[in-house]
This record gives structure tokens, C-alpha cells and sequence, in this order.
């Protein structure tokens, strides 16, 4: 047995990165002396204290002993910190962060399932989380073969990823009269995990952290008054380096969107940067003070540059959405560029300062936010990129340094807010601004955005950007509006608009297979409705697609040839991951439809959507036969 | 002049209405000072006073309250009552709605779960009822 424990621990000393190689052999004569003399072996451990790192590889070394003795298969989990967060994009059997890891490549270092086998995909597991209101929109975690994940109302869930067996489940109190007076409730896009603990935003305005093991809440944390403000938190936290980070709603409200950070260990706020009111630099970029109405936000999770210790996150579009002054430098409902809504901002972690930022679309006039897409940190001829799709459909790629803009290309073809991006500088070409009234021309894209917030993959094995882009357009009255703030925040939206097809002809949707920096395209899938869920890719060489009608789409990652598909029973409008459990890989994918964008599907495309629930959903987990 | 009269007339509606009184007073004071033209302060009027008259309203002394229900869709109604409520979208066409004068007024107070936010604390009954006779004047 004390042979066995020795062995083990060779085998998992060598897995991880750094492992101590005299672990082992600590393993083996510790068990040897615990079995022969236990009063000899406590004075050995206690002579050994003084050194910090022996004394922890003893502790791990007798829970592997102890596991050992118990004969128990529970999976040796080291709590997931910093170190391994950070590392995450190297350790393919977990998804420990809402991207998969700080990359944000939304990919799967995992390969048992793959091209050649993946027809054999099957259902292993389902779980209803219930009160599925507006679907499921949350992207699923797991750590050390146990899946956790967020429904409508924040409720969480931790389960065995092998079978689905409920360990836990945490449903916070919520506002409920609150969140009748609310557009967006009572979704929620996802969770953080960090030193051993689950965190959870509420659309009340919330920050939440509960026990890993057990689900217990450990604090709670009121951030935004939202019962006057109306916003709160939809999107996932960030977990950096023992603190928590958080964004708000704003976009469409007359607020100051703020991102918040809060002590990990405690809940106490840290600090807060306000998106549109942050410095005395951007106050000046909005005439008549209207930063204190100006929107904004952060409301879905940006990233972490360990190597520069930056936080990189994009904000939200500026209200009212639609602005009713072509002459927006000096006159209109917001004069001025308006930062710093609709950029990309890179923050201090420890003191939320701003190092740097680019604005993508200054003055944005068309709701198309910089909140909304993933940073993807590809380091390619040397040079250390930056990958970000903007909701117009532009994607721009910047130096990780300083956000300096290296390149923008566009993902879609129907486009006219501008005539096109400098790509060497994301200057606006031709941009397209307003009068109050109607439009003569529709819009492209559309407000449901060339891109939308379900978020892309990059394979570091190909090397290609799987995205879904958006052929849709709207046509637009624009009405000059005042912002509601008494006696709560309401929506500042001054405009009518309706979905309509593209000049090209019908509304469609396309998954793209291109590169990153160039945007050359591969190859591309067309879909008669754009896809609402998140794309995974695999190193085995796979692309999975969950669609909007309710088909798990698996293609060669190469080629786009389509391998396998299944029927989930509801359109997909959240996230989908990959993890092992036991030796066994996995594919976990949110079904459930009901989003704000998909609301539209019923009028646009007719049935399935007209009838299809908007308050069902189920996590829907594949594995090999 | 009229703009001050103005102010004073449109404090004193909101004092009878609000439930948060002084706040609400002053706050409405500086939303209007800080961010309504004098067009649209004058939209916001509920009914009709001497003092609020305007040269683009067509009768002595009244507002267009239709014009004023307009504004508040666009504010915050035309996200997803399309076209203005003029076409179904994501949510359902209102131009032509058979549904009853209460019905609405209901529905915009109250909401329905999962499906629209209620503005009975947000909108007072005039507005409500400007929102009602906008949506009226649509054609089916």
C-alpha cells in the first residue's frame, strides 16, 4: 500500500507543472513510519515545520496516504487559486473561468472525443435547474470532474460531471418586486470560482460568494442601489489574484456604468471605475455633464494579463442609443466621443486606475458596445496580440501592450453605421449619423448586433477564430427623448426600430472559420438563423455549434465538414464546455431560448420560435458511448 | 417667463403625484434644467394649462398628449414593442390591439413576468394614460 500511495503521487507530481519529484519518495517512507512508529513520524513532521514548502508536500502527502487508506476515488482537488487560474489554459480537463481560461480562446485542450469518434457522441446526463425563466444564458464551470453552473434568479448548482448527481445547490433571495420593474431579469450569463469559493452577481445589484464544497454562502455584497438605478449584474465576475471582479449593466440606462472589484476573501469593495464618468479626461468628452446619465458598463467578464498584471475589459454602449444630433461634437443628447463607453479599457487589479484604453467607436450611435465580445490574447511573429469583436461586427485586433491598434477587419457584410474602419489606426470612415425622425435607409447591423455576446473560439491548434457573425438590419425612427431618473432609472432608448433583412437579401447567420489577425476566411457554415450560443473548439480537432432551433452541431475543425448533431429540444442561448471526469471527457451545453435577441426569432422566422418555451431549459452533457 | 411658469406647473403635478416628495421635487427640477429642451419639458405636461401653451400645439393652451405618450415610447417602450408598436417583434403588435383600455393601463403598471418590466412606479397615471391614447392613435 505505502508502495501504491508512492506511485500515485509520482504520477500526479509529474501532471503538474513544477511538480516536486521528491514528493514521492516523502510519500513512501512517511507511510512506512506512520504504519511502524506513529509517535516517531509526528516528530519527524514537526522537526520539519520550519520549512514551509516540506510541511505542505507532507500534507499533501498524507491526504494522498489517507486517500489511499480510505480507498476513496474522490478526486484529489487542490483548491483552484491564483496559480491555477492562471494556468488554466494548460490544464485541459477543467474549465475553471467563463472563457476557459484567461486566453479567452473558449477552447478545449482535450482530444478523446475527436474527429474520428465524435458519431459516437451520446447523451450521458441532463439536469433541469427550474424557474428557467428566459431560458439559459449562463456559461458553465468545472473543476476536478464537478460542474458548476448559474440559472435564471443566480440560482447555482454543483454536480458530479460524470453523473450529474446534484451535490449542491444555493438559490439566493432576490427582489422579487424589483425585478418585476426590470428588462433584463432574471437571467444570469455565469459564474467565478477562486480560492475556494463560487461567485454570483444578481440583477439586484449584488455580488455573492459561496463555499465550493458545500455552497454555503460566505458573503454578500450590495454594489449598485438597483432598486433606484435599475441595473445590476447579469454578466460573470473575474476572478484575479484574490479579488473579484464585476461589471454592471448601464448601456441603456440613464446611469453611470461602473465596474466594480471586491476582496475575495471578504466582499468588502475594493475599488470602482466608472465607465462613464472614470476620470477628469472623460468627463470633458460629454457636454452638459450628461456622463452622469451616460450608460455604459461592463456586463460581461473581461480578462487578466498576468504577464502586465492588466485587467482588460469592454464597456458598454452610451445612452440614449440613438442620438438625435448629426452635429454630436457640440449639440445632441451626449456632445462629445463619450469615453469611456464602447472601448476597450486595461486597469490596475490592485487600484482599478486606468493604464490605457482604446475608444472602438467614439460617439457610438448605434448600441454596437465594446462589452460585448471576448479578449483573446494570441501572441503570434513575436508580437502579443489582443483579439476583440466589437458588436458591429468589426473585430479589432490591438497590441496587448497598449492597445494600440494593429489591425480591424470585418466579420460581417452587411454593414452602413460607417463605410468602413482604418485598419491601421480604427479610424471611423464615412460614419453614419442622425436626425430625429425617420430613416430613410435601415441600419445594418442590426441592434441585435453583427456579433452578439455568445462568445467565439480560437484553436491553438489550427490557429483559426471560430465566430458566429449577424446579416441583419433594422429600420429606425429617431426620437428625441429625456432621460427618466425619478423615481427610478428607466430605459433612455430614443429610438422605434424593427428587425429587417439585409440589402443582400434574407437574414442569416454564418460560422466563421478565419484567422485571427488578417480575418482571412477558411471556410464558413451558413445558418438560416444566426446561432445564439457560444462555439467550442477542441484539440480533437472539433467545432461544436449549438444552434438557435436546437441543434449540437460537431464540425472538423479544419474543413468545416459537419461530423454529428443532435436535437437538445429548445434553441441554445448560453454557453457550452469541455471537461473530464473520471478519465472521460465531456461536453457540457446550456439548452434553453428566451434572450432578448431571440425574442425576435417568433416574428422573424416564425415556428419553431412562435411556440417554442422561453421558460425551459436543461444542461445537456455528451460523452463516447 | 413661460419656461419659469413652466417649471413651477410641472413641480407642482409632481408634487401631487409623487410619493417621495421633496426628492422627487428636486430632482425633477434638475433633470429638466440639466437635460430637457424646452420642447420636450413642455411634452411632459399631462393635460392642458394656460401657462404650458406652445407654438406647435394645435389647440389654445393644450399640449399634445399623444405627442408626449410618443416620447415615453420611444424612451422606453420601442425596444421591444417594435416600429413603435406598430409591427410584432419580440413583443406583441399594439397598433389596432383589441385588448381594453384597462388591460393595457394594467399591463404597463404591472407587467408580466418574464416578459415585460412593470412601470406602474416608474410612469405616473398621466403619463400611462398619454402612453394609452399614443397607442390608440396607431394605425392598424
Amino acid at each position: 500500500m505505502c508502495g501504491a500511495a508512492s506511485a500515485l503521487s509520482l504520477q500526479l507530481s509529474l501532471h503538474r507543472k513544477g511538480g516536486n519529484e521528491s514528493v514521492p519518495s516523502a510519500v513512501g517512507s512517511a507511510c512506512r513510519l506512520v504504519k511502524s512508529n506513529p509517535r516517531e513520524w509526528f516528530r519527524v513532521k514537526m522537526g520539519e515545520e520550519r520549512m514551509r514548502i516540506q510541511s505542505r508536500n507532507m500534507a499533501f502527502a498524507a491526504a494522498l496516504v489517507a486517500g489511499t487508506m480510505l480507498g476513496t476515488t474522490a478526486s484529489m482537488a487542490q483548491m483552484v487559486d491564483s496559480k491555477r487560474l492562471e494556468t488554466a489554459d494548460r490544464d485541459a480537463k477543467d474549465w475553471l473561468m467563463y472563457h476557459g481560461s484567461y486566453k479567452d480562446y473558449n477552447y478545449s485542450g482535450l482530444g478523446q472525443i475527436n474527429t474520428s469518434n465524435v458519431k459516437n457522441l451520446e447523451v450521458a446526463w441532463m439536469h433541469f435547474p427550474g424557474r428557467t425563466t428566459r431560458g439559459m444564458q449562463s456559461m458553465p464551470l468545472a473543476a476536478d470532474g464537478v460542474v458548476y453552473y448559474s440559472g435564471s434568479y443566480s440560482r447555482l448548482f454543483a454536480l458530479d460531471g460524470a453523473t450529474g448527481k446534484v451535490l449542491w445547490t444555493y438559490f439566493p433571495e432576490l427582489d422579487d418586486a424589483l425585478i418585476a420593474r426590470q428588462t433584463h431579469s432574471p437571467y444570469n450569463r455565469g459564474i467565478a470560482m477562486g480560492d475556494g469559493k463560487i461567485y454570483v452577481g444578481t440583477v439586484d445589484g449584488r455580488l455573492i460568494a459561496v463555499d465550493m464544497k458545500t455552497g454555503k454562502p460566505v458573503w454578500d455584497t450590495k454594489l449598485i442601489n438597483s432598486q433606484k438605478l435599475t441595473v445590476g449584474f447579469t454578466g460573470a465576475p473575474l476572478f484575479v489574484r484574490g479579488k473579484v471582479i464585476i461589471g454592471s449593466q448601464g448601456g441603456e440606462w440613464p446611469v453611470q456604468g461602473t465596474i466594480f472589484a471586491v476582496d475575495a476573501a471578504t466582499g468588502k469593495e475594493i475599488w470602482s471605475f466608472s465607465t462613464t464618468g472614470g476620470t477628469e479626461e472623460a468627463r470633458k468628452t460629454w457636454g452638459n455633464d450628461t456622463w452622469r446619465v451616460g450608460g455604459g458598463g461592463g456586463w460581461m467578464p473581461g480578462t487578466y494579463d498576468a504577464e502586465t498584471n492588466t485587467v482588460w475589459w469592454g464597456t458598454a454602449n452610451p445612452s440614449p442609443l440613438y442620438d438625435w444630433s448629426p452635429n454630436w461634437q457640440t449639440d445632441g443628447a451626449r456632445p462629445g466621443t463619450n469615453l469611456y463607453v464602447t472601448s476597450v479599457i486595461a486597469l490596475d487589479p490592485d487600484t482599478g486606475k486606468l493604464k490605457f484604453y482604446h475608444q472602438e467607436l467614439p460617439h457610438d450611435n448605434w448600441d454596437f458596445d465594446s462589452a460585448i465580445g471576448e479578449l483573446v490574447m494570441i501572441d503570434r511573429g513575436g508580437k502579443h496580440y489582443m483579439v476583440h469583436p466589437n458588436k458591429s461586427g468589426f473585430i479589432f485586433v490591438y497590441d496587448r501592450a497598449n492597445a494600440k491598434v494593429e489591425n480591424v477587419w470585418p466579420l460581417v457584410h452587411n454593414y452602413n453605421f460607417v463605410k468602413g474602419i482604418d485598419p491601421k489606426t480604427g479610424e471611423l470612415i464615412g460614419r453614419r449619423d442622425f436626425s430625429a425622425g425617420p430613416q430613410s435607409e435601415p441600419l445594418c447591423p442590426a441592434i441585435a448586433g453583427g456579433v452578439s455576446w455568445n462568445s467565439g473560439s480560437y484553436s491553438p491548434k489550427t490557429g483559426l477564430y471560430y465566430k458566429i457573425g449577424n446579416e441583419w438590419c433594422i429600420t429606425l425612427e429617431v426620437v428625441k427623448t429625456t432621460p427618466i431618473t425619478e423615481p427610478q432609472v428607466q430605459l433612455n432608448i430614443g429610438a422605434n426600430f424593427k428587425m429587417a433583412p439585409p440589402p443582400s437579401g434574407t437574414i442569416y447567420g454564418h460560422l466563421d472559420a478565419r484567422d485571427p489577425i488578417t480575418g482571412k476566411l477558411k471556410w464558413e457554415v451558413k445558418f438560416p438563423q444566426p446561432p445564439l450560443a457560444s462555439v467550442l473548439s477542441t484539440a480533437g480537432n472539433l467545432v461544436f455549434v449549438p444552434d438557435a432551433r436546437g441543434i449540437l452541431h460537431a464540425y472538423n475543425a479544419e474543413t468545416g465538414t459537419e461530423l454529428w448533431s443532435h436535437d437538445d429540444g429548445i434553441g441554445h442561448n448560453g454557453g457550452i464546455i469541455s471537461y473530464m471526469a473520471g478519465n472521460k471527457q465531456y461536453i457540457a451545453v446550456e439548452a434553453g431560448f428566451g434572450g432578448l435577441v431571440g425574442d425576435d426569432y417568433g416574428s422573424m422566422f416564425g415556428e419553431p420560435w412562435k411556440s417554442m418555451p422561453r421558460d425551459a431549459g436543461a444542461l445537456i452533457v455528451y460523452s463516447l458511448k | 417667463m413661460q419656461a419659469s411658469l413652466l417649471f413651477i406647473w410641472v413641480s407642482i403635478r409632481k408634487v401631487e403625484m409623487a410619493r417621495k416628495i421633496a426628492f422627487s421635487l428636486g430632482t425633477l427640477v434638475v433633470s429638466i434644467l440639466l437635460f430637457a429642451e424646452p420642447h420636450v419639458a413642455r411634452a411632459e405636461q399631462a393635460g392642458s394649462s394656460p401657462a404650458a401653451q406652445t407654438a406647435n400645439s394645435s389647440s389654445a393652451g393644450a399640449v399634445d398628449p399623444t405627442k408626449n405618450g410618443e416620447v415615453l415610447f420611444a424612451t422606453s417602450c420601442g425596444w421591444c414593442h417594435s416600429n413603435g408598436g406598430r409591427e410584432a417583434g419580440r413583443c406583441p403588435k399594439l397598433a389596432g390591439s383589441t385588448r381594453s383600455d384597462d388591460f393595457i393601463i394594467n399591463r404597463i403598471k404591472n407587467g408580466k413576468e418574464g416578459r415585460m418590466p412593470a412601470f406602474g412606479q416608474t410612469f405616473n397615471d398621466a403619463q400611462i394614460q398619454n402612453i394609452l391614447r399614443y397607442i390608440r392613435s396607431l394605425q392598424p
